[in-house]
Order: structure tokens, then sequence, then C-alpha cells
């Protein structure tokens, strides 16, 4: 493999890591603070992908950054309603009652998606400064994929900072170590916990609409980003942050890796790296048995 | 680790209630699944099983309304022997267990006279054991694995569809004719399973068959549904393949396209791929002109009897022109009606002999259904992808679209039977 290639699929892998932070950060900081394991995630990811494709199908492309923004919003108040309405009341419930409730979700996301949007597939135009690629020493990299990655990297600080810098992260970690005490004290515990599945929500509506310039938007898209985000999650460990990240990089490695050396195994780069980080630790790389929640692990 | 997963396993463990209140859901599930409505007395009942849901749902979705739009047009004069057709569909989720549990539902409750197979041929293979097994005409219009007509035939099965040999033949013979002598390097990405291994083992041989001389420098294997190939494509561009050959299909496709064009890999080298009408509309001016196509029924080369109405009328009841689903959808209605009414009646043996061997009208034109393994005569289109979209239909169509047809590229009757399980 000669320089040429080897900084492509570097780069490649970090796109792809990218792309599955933003959305495993969202399912991971879920599950740290409301010990929720939300199968409805992937389905936050592909209403952010139509509803951008939606909005720039009515403006003729014209209004990219904005629809970046609004998309995301939109779904962060579909969370916020997911959260008041249902999962609220099942905090307390078995594990087995919150997947079932959160599977419920997603299959009335997917239909009603089938329902509003139809089945075909549609695409996005990336804005004009976004579009075309870059050489390196030889070598096309499109410019949008190293926006995926900027915007990656943005939200991994931006989470650092809310959860070990500001008075909401710290009201976060202290309601997972101790909700009771927090009450006690006067903090709006079940308000806190609705801002964090709004986040939650938000986090995996902008992984949708990031994307969805570089893929097909449609139905579909819950079902296969779910799979790759829980690895990642559990690969990192469930509730740490940093953990996604890390899992991220593992996985867009392996996969990279997999396919350069072993391309018709390739796809199981992926469950091969989830088995050997599972054996040799296993609550991920950084999670700990018993206390898998950011403020533990971060 | 033991504790925890001993805690895990407690908090899974059931109550006696719980465990009535699903046995008690289980058992309303079992009712509405049983509960069907009861056949007309005028009424015929067809069955499509195919997939509405998920990153191909488009292609089973426009085969849908390509078999409604047959359907209506025979019912609008008159029915099929007198009686109005009914169309039941199902969803199999891209799933053999749901395929064949809509089919046995299609069959046993709804009293399907004909089921009209998916667009997975992994969903195929399964329902079409089934359909046998039930004595039950099955159609293959979307689905393509050559299995279904030689490994896993079964004589109820009928595929009016290229299969996976002959579109690839027909794909390698176009190269071959662009390339003559020239030595040239190939490389191949196409999903894991059947239908991409088969395409592109067929693909290469085809091209040693015709004569080229050609090295396979990268072959790659994504999974079907993949959202992000970014990890192959650098693969593939650092191949330096004069021509890549790409497999994907439906929602892949775009996507592959999308994130492949920034990478430079339609620059470098001749892409060829299944770029039928979803796909160039989806793509509008997207895909880079001097690309290679190839699809099975293309509205804007096909020329067979009704075609034009048919094409006009379906763009006037969805408001968009036909796929190649939609059109071979169509086709298989006509393919089965013809059966039945050679057949005089709907009983499933009498219209499989009626059809076997026989030479059915349709709107791609005469379909001949071989009798040594019921697969269809039809012919596959090739072509050069315009650099600009044509202002008729809003997307680029190809320059020149040559039809390959199948005698030049289905296995001999003898090589297809050497190939079928032997009773």
């Amino acid at each position: 493999m000669n320089a040429q290639t080897a900084i492509i699929e570097i780069l490649s892998a970090m796109t792809t890591a990218s792309s599955l932070f933003i959305i495993a950060a969202g399912l991971t900081l879920v599950f740290g603070a409301l010990r929720i394991i939300n199968l409805a995630h992937g389905s936050f990811y592909m209403i952010g992908a139509l509803l951008m494709a939606t909005l720039l199908g009515t403006s003729h492309h014209a209004l990219f950054w904005p629809a970046l923004l609004l998309a995301p919003i939109a779904v962060a108040a579909l969370g916020t309603l997911c959260e008041v309405v249902l999962l609220r009341r099942i905090y307390h419930r078995d594990h087995l009652v919150q997947l079932l409730a959160t599977y419920a979700l997603f299959l009335i996301f997917s239909d009603l998606s089938l329902r509003l949007w139809g089945t075909d597939s549609r695409t996005v135009a990336a804005p004009a400064m976004l579009t075309g690629n870059i050489l390196l020493r030889g070598a096309s990299f499109p410019i949008y994929d190293l926006f995926v990655i900027v915007v990656a990297a943005g939200v991994g600080i931006a989470l650092w900072l809310l959860l070990q810098w500001t008075m909401l992260g710290w009201q976060i970690r202290a309601a997972v170590e101790d909700p009771e005490s927090l009450a006690a004290i006067g903090t709006n515990v079940p308000l806190l916990f609705t801002l964090v599945f709004t986040l939650g929500a938000f986090l995996s509506g902008l992984g949708g609409a990031v994307v969805a310039p570089l893929q097909a938007v449609g139905p579909g898209m819950d079902q296969s980003v779910i799979v790759s985000a829980f690895i990642v999650t559990v690969i990192g460990g469930l509730g740490s942050i940093v953990g996604a990240a890390l899992g991220a990089v593992v996985i867009g490695l392996f996969q990279a890796m997999g396919i350069l050396w072993l391309p018709t195994w390739a796809p199981a780069f992926i469950f091969l790296a989830m088995i050997l980080v599972l054996v040799i630790r296993p609550a991920g790389l950084l999670g700990t048995v018993g206390s898998a929640y950011f403020g533990q692990n971060d | 680790m033991l504790s925890s997963a001993r805690k895990c396993l407690g908090s899974l463990r059931f109550s006696t209630n719980s465990a009535r209140s699903l046995t008690a859901i289980a058992a309303a599930f079992a009712f509405a699944l049983q509960a069907s409505p009861a056949v007309a007395a005028g009424d015929v009942v067809i069955g499509v099983s195919t997939t509405l849901s998920g990153p191909i749902s488009q292609l089973g979705q426009t085969g849908l309304h390509g078999i409604q739009s047959a359907v209506d047009a025979i019912n609008s004069h008159g029915g099929l022997l007198g009686k109005t057709i009914r169309v039941v569909t199902a969803d199999d989720g891209m799933s053999p267990a749901t395929g064949t549990t809509n089919v046995r539902q299609m069959i046993l409750s709804d009293h399907a006279v004909a089921i009209f197979g998916p667009v997975s041929s992994a969903v195929g293979a399964a329902e079409e054991t089934l359909a046998g097994q039930y004595r039950t005409p099955y159609f293959l219009f979307t689905s393509n694995d050559v299995k279904m007509t030689t490994s896993s035939f079964t004589p109820y099965a009928f595929q009016v569809v290229p299969n996976t040999v002959m579109e690839p033949r027909a794909v390698a013979r176009y190269l071959a004719d662009q390339v003559g002598s020239k030595p040239i390097t190939i490389a191949t990405i196409t999903p894991n399973y059947s239908f991409g291994r088969d395409s592109v083992d067929s693909f290469l041989q085809a091209l040693k068959t015709y004569g080229v001389t050609f090295k396979v420098v990268a072959q790659e294997y994504p999974k079907l549904g993949e959202t992000d190939y970014t990890p192959y494509i650098p693969a593939l561009v650092s191949a330096h393949a004069d021509y890549t050959f790409v497999g994907e299909y439906g929602g892949d496709l775009i996507t592959l396209t999308k994130q492949a064009v920034g990478f430079g890999l339609f620059k470098q080298s001749t892409v060829i791929g299944q770029y039928g009408r979803l796909a160039l509309k989806t793509l509008p001016n997207e895909v880079p002109g001097g690309t290679i196509g190839f699809d099975r029924a293309p509205f804007w080369a096909m020329t067979g009897l009704g075609m034009d109405a048919f094409i006009n009328d379906y763009h006037t009841k969805y408001g968009e022109w036909p796929s190649a689903w939609a059109i071979m959808g169509y086709t298989a209605v006509q393919t089965w009606a013809e059966g039945v009414t050679r057949a005089k009646e709907f009983a499933g043996d009498k219209v499989v002999a009626a059809l076997s061997g026989a030479t059915v009208e349709t709107i791609r034109g005469p379909i001949t259904l071989r009798s040594c393994d019921h697969q269809g005569d039809v012919a596959e289109y090739v072509g050069t992808i315009a650099a600009t979209a044509d202002p008729r239909y809003g997307h680029q169509i190809y320059d020149t679209t040559k039809a390959v047809p199948a005698d030049q590229v289905m296995l001999t009757c003898a090589e297809a039977q050497a190939l079928q399980p032997k009773h």
C-alpha cells in the first residue's frame, strides 16, 4: 500500500467513524443518563435525513445551512414528545419493557415515514462550498467528507464541554448518581431527563441531516444505522461519550483494514472488532461493569 | 461480569401474569392473522409478496404499481374468465421467513391462485419452494437469481426477468464489442449475497467467453443495504481499473454513486452499473456522462404492443414514468393471464401446463417461456449514459440503448437442466 492510498484510507475510516460517532454519541448519552436502550434512535436519524431532504427539496437546495439546524431541532421536538408521553413512565420498569416500548416506537416511526415520505429514495445536494474534492498527494478526497469529520469533532467537543463544565452537565451526572438527592435539593429531575433525551434525539437527527448528502435518503436508513451505532457504543462502553468516539474509530479502522486485506470478509471485521474488545474488556473500552455511564467513565 | 449477567437475566424473567398477558397477545395476533376476508363469488385473488419497506422498497413498490396497472387493465375489460382480479399484498421485509409466511397466508387464507414474487432472490428462493409445494404458479419479475430456474427450479415458477447469467453476460457482450482485443483491468463491487456473487462470477466468465483479455485488480463485497461505501471506494480508486463493474442496485447504487463521485472513481474508471429509471431519476444529472448503464426494461427503449399506452396510463396514474420493475410486474400479470386464458381455468397445474413452452404477447414484445426451465427469453438493455438530462423525462437516459437478445446470453436448455434437481 503506498502513502497516497494509506492517507485516503485513513481519512475514509475517519469519515465512517465520524458519522457513526454523531449517532452513537446520542445513543450512549441517553443510556448513560436514563439507562434506556433506545431502539428508536435509528428512527430519529432517518427522520432527520428525510426532513433535510424535504426542506431542501422545496427550497431547491438553497437553504442547506438553516435546514441543517431545523431538521435536528424538529427531531429533538419529536424526542421530547416521546419522552414526555411514553418513556418517563417506564424508567423504573424492566429493561424488557423499555426495549419493547422503544421497539414499538421504531416500528411506528418506520410506518409513519413510509406513509409520509413514501418508498422513493431521495438525494440531497451539498452546498457549493462543500462540493468537489481536494487533492492529497494526487488522490481525490471529497470536501463534504472532511465537513462530516469537522462536525463530529465539534459534537464531541461540545458534549465534553457540556458535561464537564456546565451546571446542566453537573446536574446530569449527579442525576445518574443519585436522582433522589438531586430532587431533594430542588432540581427538577424529570425535566433534566427530558432534556437529555431531547439532546440524544437532536444528535441522532443531526447525524441523519449531516450524512443526507452522502446517501440515498429513504426508508430503511433506521434499520441499517442502529446496528452499527450499537456496535460502536458496545465497543466504547455503554454510556461513555469518549468510548463512543473510540469505538467509532475502531470500527472505521477495522473496516478499512478488512477491505484492504480481506475484502471478501470485510463486513465481518466490525463484528470481529466487537468480539475482540468484549473478550479483552467485557464492559467495552471505557466502560466499567456496574457503573457504565459517562459521569464515571469519562 | 457473572453477577451483572445474572441481574440482567433476572430482569428478563417473566412473571406468571406477564406470561399470561403475552400468551393472550400472541393468541390475539394469531387470530388476527387468521382472520381474512373471504373471496367474493365474482373475484379471483392473486398475491404479491414483495419488499415494501426498507432500502429496496422502491423496487417493490413500483413493481406493485405495475401489477396493479395490469390488473386494472384486465378488470376494466371484464376481468379474467368473467372474474374480477383482486390483489392482496404483503411486505416481506427482505426476510425469507416473512416472505414464506406471506405466501402461505395468501394461498391458504386468501385463496390466491398465483403469487408474484419479491425483490430479493434470497426471499424468492424460499417462496418458490413453498409455492411449488402448494402447486401454485409463481412469477419472478424482479428477483432474478439463475438458481431459481436451475438448482432450485420447480415447475410452478416462471421467470420473466433477465437472470443473473443473462444480465451480466449482456453487459460483458456490450463491453467486449467496445474494447475489442485491447487488454483491460477490471474492478468489481457487488452486494455480498447470492445475487451479487453470481452476477460478478457470470460477468467475468462471460468476458472470458467473449475473448476479452482482462485482469481483475480489485473485488469488494459490501453488505446489502450498506449506507457507507467510504471505506470501499478508496480501494477501488487505488486499483486504477479501466472498468468498474457495480452490482449494487436501488438505494445502495444511489449511495455508492454519490460517495464515489467525490473520490474521483468515475474520472479514473469507466463505471458499469444498473442505472435504470429509478436511479437516474433519483440522481438527476449526477451520474457522469459516459458511464455504462444496464437495465432490464428501460421504458424509453421499449416498443412492445401496448407499451406506449401503458407508459402514458402509468404516468397519468402515478405521476411518474414507469421503472423496469413496473414494466416487468405488468408483464408478469400478462403472462399469468395468458396462461389462465389458455387453460380456461385458474387451477395451478393447468395454468403451468398452458404456459410451459408458450409464447406470450406482452408490452415488452413476445416472450417465450422455455419448457426446460420456464425462463422467459427477455432482452437485457445496455447503453452509455448521456451527459445531460433528457428534457422529456427530467433525467438522464442512455445515448444509445442496445437490446441484447436473450438467445445470445441465456444458458442453453442442456446447461440449465444439468443444474436442475434430479428427481
